[in-house]
């Protein structure tokens, strides 16, 4: 953990204070469960998620969710105890690979996979969904659709209410949506990712969301194949290994498709962690004729997180911060600077740094970010600690994923049309953002009532 | 539907200990926005673990923080020149430079159902391989080349299967502190050996120059069969396995680029067709779900190094 001063306390959910969500008292912020009409869905393609996270268990939908990680054509981990998959009501693609054939022809892969008939899996073959792998998606489920929860606790360890139910009030953005995870792993793979955007397209969500990077040799920046190097591509000549024709045919129409699919529903990503100039790709597809919206950092003093990209993002959401110590940048905390000791010059940015991260769910027990003290599974009285129940998390990651929930809440609660486009939907939440500051006046920041970034933590100079 | 309830009557607050659960008192006003509201408020308890974890935040500067830099350095400089010098003899400490994983091979076995019938497909027809073979042929006239200089050394490197390439990803190729970590690749190394041979058996593909008697292999082609190329499944199981450890780090897809360069350069060795490394690509793929349950303990204790 950060050090924070002795006395200094973090709201848990500053970040949806924030962006007008909640108020301080943490109750909805001029809004209305009860006036959803329907709720959201989301589809999160990311890794898998800990499904029976009790924050998470109501937000999840299990049926749908789906794993390209072990499994090519994908498995559904939620229904293992089926023998087929059933009549899951998906919708259809095919408008969306005219021109793609690539894509058109993995899309009738997956539409076979994807009859009622079909198994929920492949023979033996698992899908790669154990909760104790899952921090990164459960992180992000929280920040998307968490709901509020009771569970019982062992009394041996915890003092709480006597009705033998701990609460745990935390929530998501939106905490009405249902959330379909989508998980894959990271290779380098066009086919797997086309897959995946092609599944949730199908599953009809109102918001995708893709809190990570896509690792495209021909478009993550700064992009080498555009740079002549010896009379050839520099991407070519430092390839590890020759990319095939049909692989690099598979990456373009990959590109394609998100952006066709950004005209439908936004597609809301993450635009890097490390400054880069323009935001990592596919965040770096978003311009002002699709639906891709690209979300950067914001602290909780309502700067841009040190490690944001700042130029070509649609949006800043709330997230952590971190330490910079370089020429482009000296923001270092305040607290450590006796620490430090040496090396910081008089003019700086150290007035910027925020401790704060952002608390969103995580895998109990022993996985995820923050892991259970105890290494004995957890009896059947009860949980014993929740610490392992929740993580201090960060990045642009989690930006996006609160606004994923945002957009998702603006949906449930009517203010995005039912029949919103990505790009209508984008406009929407444009029209929701305020700049965080004067002299920023770039940096927009989404407020579900279109008033000001409410700031966690107070500029202290 | 979300009871709200729940957070009207309590709260989460970050502190120094950890995450602590508060009752809040009772707020006349009922909807006040103040942030510090905490003021008024009384503790219920406090039993927030400690919240040591940081993910996405700034993935480079994060997951590339090394705590114990020079612990154990030594040790691991030795470890890594020992380690798997020869896989056709590994099955001694030394040769490893683990102690026998007999554990995590005694779980392997008891999941045996699991991984012993996966869903591979056919290898490719005599025709087919001859085929391949030809591309083979191609690449074994262009190695002898002065450009390829570097992949010769590469192929020569990696036929004894060393962790660099592994490492080099995540830069830690020379740091100690990632004791965890490179066990844990140590052990899937000498799992997917096992698991390997038991599918190579059921096929027993003959080796590309059987086939080919006109091509060369740079390097002597294993006495086991060909189809699949354990390199390939080795390397590519390691790249799943990091990928499930810590996927937001960079380093975890380039690793499956080192991976398939690994694997390329046995089919520029003249050891192993194309289709040897797609189908270690395979099986490395679908044999994660079983090596996440049977390796469990020690991927968290490698993912404890990153977090």
């Amino acid at each position: 953990m950060k050090p924070y001063s002795i006395n200094r306390k973090q709201d848990a959910l500053w970040h949806l204070i924030s962006v007008g969500i909640l108020t301080g008292q943490h109750r909805p912020n001029n809004w209305s469960p009860d006036a959803i009409c329907k709720p959201a869905r989301v589809a999160m393609i990311d890794t898998s998620v800990a499904m029976d996270h009790p924050n998470l268990r109501e937000a999840i939908r299990r049926d749908l969710a789906f794993d390209l990680f072990s499994t090519r054509l994908g498995a559904f981990p939620g229904l293992l105890e089926q023998k087929q998959i059933g009549d899951l009501g998906f919708g259809d693609a095919q408008a969306l690979v005219a021109g793609l054939p690539g894509c058109k022809a993995l899309l009738a892969e997956l539409m076979a996979r994807l009859a009622p008939d079909q198994p929920p899996k492949q023979g033996t073959l698992q899908p790669a969904a154990s909760p104790v792998f899952s921090g990164h998606g459960t992180a992000i489920a929280g920040l998307i659709g968490a709901r509020p929860a009771r569970v019982p606790y062992a009394q041996a360890h915890i003092t709480g209410p006597e009705d033998g139910q701990l609460p745990l009030p935390y929530c998501g953005a939106d905490p009405t949506c249902e959330i379909v995870p989508i998980s894959t792993n990271f290779d380098a793979d066009p086919e797997q990712m086309i897959l995946a955007f092609l599944y949730a397209d199908l599953v009809n969500p109102d918001v995708i969301v893709l809190p990570r990077g896509i690792e495209d040799p021909f478009r993550a920046e700064p992009q080498l194949h555009a740079i002549d190097f010896l009379g050839q591509p520099l991407g070519e000549l430092i390839a590890p290994c020759p990319i095939p024709d049909a692989q690099r045919e598979l990456w373009s129409e990959l590109a394609e498709l998100i952006l066709k699919i950004s005209h439908r529903r936004p597609v809301i990503c993450a635009a890097g962690n490390a400054h880069e100039e323009f935001g990592i790709y596919p965040a770096n597809l978003a311009s002002d004729d699709n639906g891709v919206i690209s979300v950067g950092a914001l602290n909780a003093k309502g700067w841009p997180s040190s490690y944001s990209p700042e130029e070509g993002l649609t949006v800043w959401a709330p997230s952590s911060d971190a330490e910079q110590f370089d020429s482009g940048e000296v923001r270092l905390n305040p607290e450590r600077l006796l620490e430090i000791g040496h090396g910081v010059p008089p003019v700086n940015d150290n007035h910027k740094y925020s401790a704060f991260g952002i608390i969103s769910t995580d895998v109990p027990g022993p996985g995820g970010y923050a892991a259970t003290p105890f290494d004995t599974p957890e009896p059947q009285d009860g949980i014993r600690e929740y610490g392992s129940y929740f993580c201090d998390f960060g990045g642009t990651s989690a930006a996006c994923a609160i606004v994923a929930g945002f957009m998702a809440l603006g949906r449930g609660l009517g203010q995005i049309p039912a029949d919103a486009d990505g790009i209508a939907a984008k406009a929407w939440l444009l029209s929701k953002c305020q700049p965080v500051r004067p002299d920023l006046p770039n940096v927009m920041v989404p407020h579900l009532h279109g008033e000001a970034f409410v700031r966690g933590e107070p500029d202290q100079p | 539907m979300a009871d709200f309830s729940i957070m009207e009557q309590y709260e989460f607050v970050v502190t120094p200990q950890g995450l602590e659960l508060i009752e809040r008192a009772e707020d006349p006003q009922g909807s006040g926005t103040d942030m510090d509201a905490h003021a008024t408020n009384s503790a219920l308890t406090v039993l927030g673990s400690t919240m040591v974890a940081r993910s996405a935040k700034g993935a480079l500067a994060a997951l590339n923080r090394n705590r114990n830099r020079n612990r154990n350095r030594n040790r691991n400089r030795n470890r890594n020149r020992n380690r798997n010098r020869n896989r056709a003899e590994f099955d001694t400490q030394d040769d490893l430079g683990i102690q026998e994983p007999w554990e995590e091979r005694a779980k392997l076995y008891a999941l045996r159902d699991e991984w012993m019938n996966l869903p591979m497909p056919l290898p490719p027809s005599l025709p087919e391989l001859r085929a391949q073979a030809l591309d083979l042929l191609k690449k074994q006239a262009l190695l002898v080349r002065p450009q390829f200089a570097m992949r010769r050394e590469e192929i020569l490197v990696e036929a004894d299967l060393e962790l660099s390439r592994y490492l080099r990803p995540y830069g830690i190729e020379t740091h100690g502190g990632y004791d965890a970590t490179i066990h844990l690749m140590l052990v899937v190394l000498a799992l997917t050996d096992e698991i390997g041979l038991y599918y190579k058996a059921r096929w027993n593909v003959p080796r590309p120059n059987q086939i080919e008697p006109r091509l060369r292999p740079f390097l002597a082609a294993p006495a086991h069969a060909s189809y699949h190329s354990n390199h390939a499944f080795q390397s590519f199981t390691i790249a799943f396995i990091m990928s499930r450890i810590i996927p937001e780090h960079p380093g975890s897809t380039q690793l499956f680029l080192s991976a398939r360069r690994i694997a390329e350069n046995r089919e520029w060795a003249g050891v192993h067709y194309a289709c040897d490394t797609q189908a270690g690509h395979m099986l490395a793929r679908m044999i994660l779900p079983v090596l996440e349950k049977v390796l469990e303990k020690n991927m968290l204790a490698a993912q404890a190094e990153w977090l």
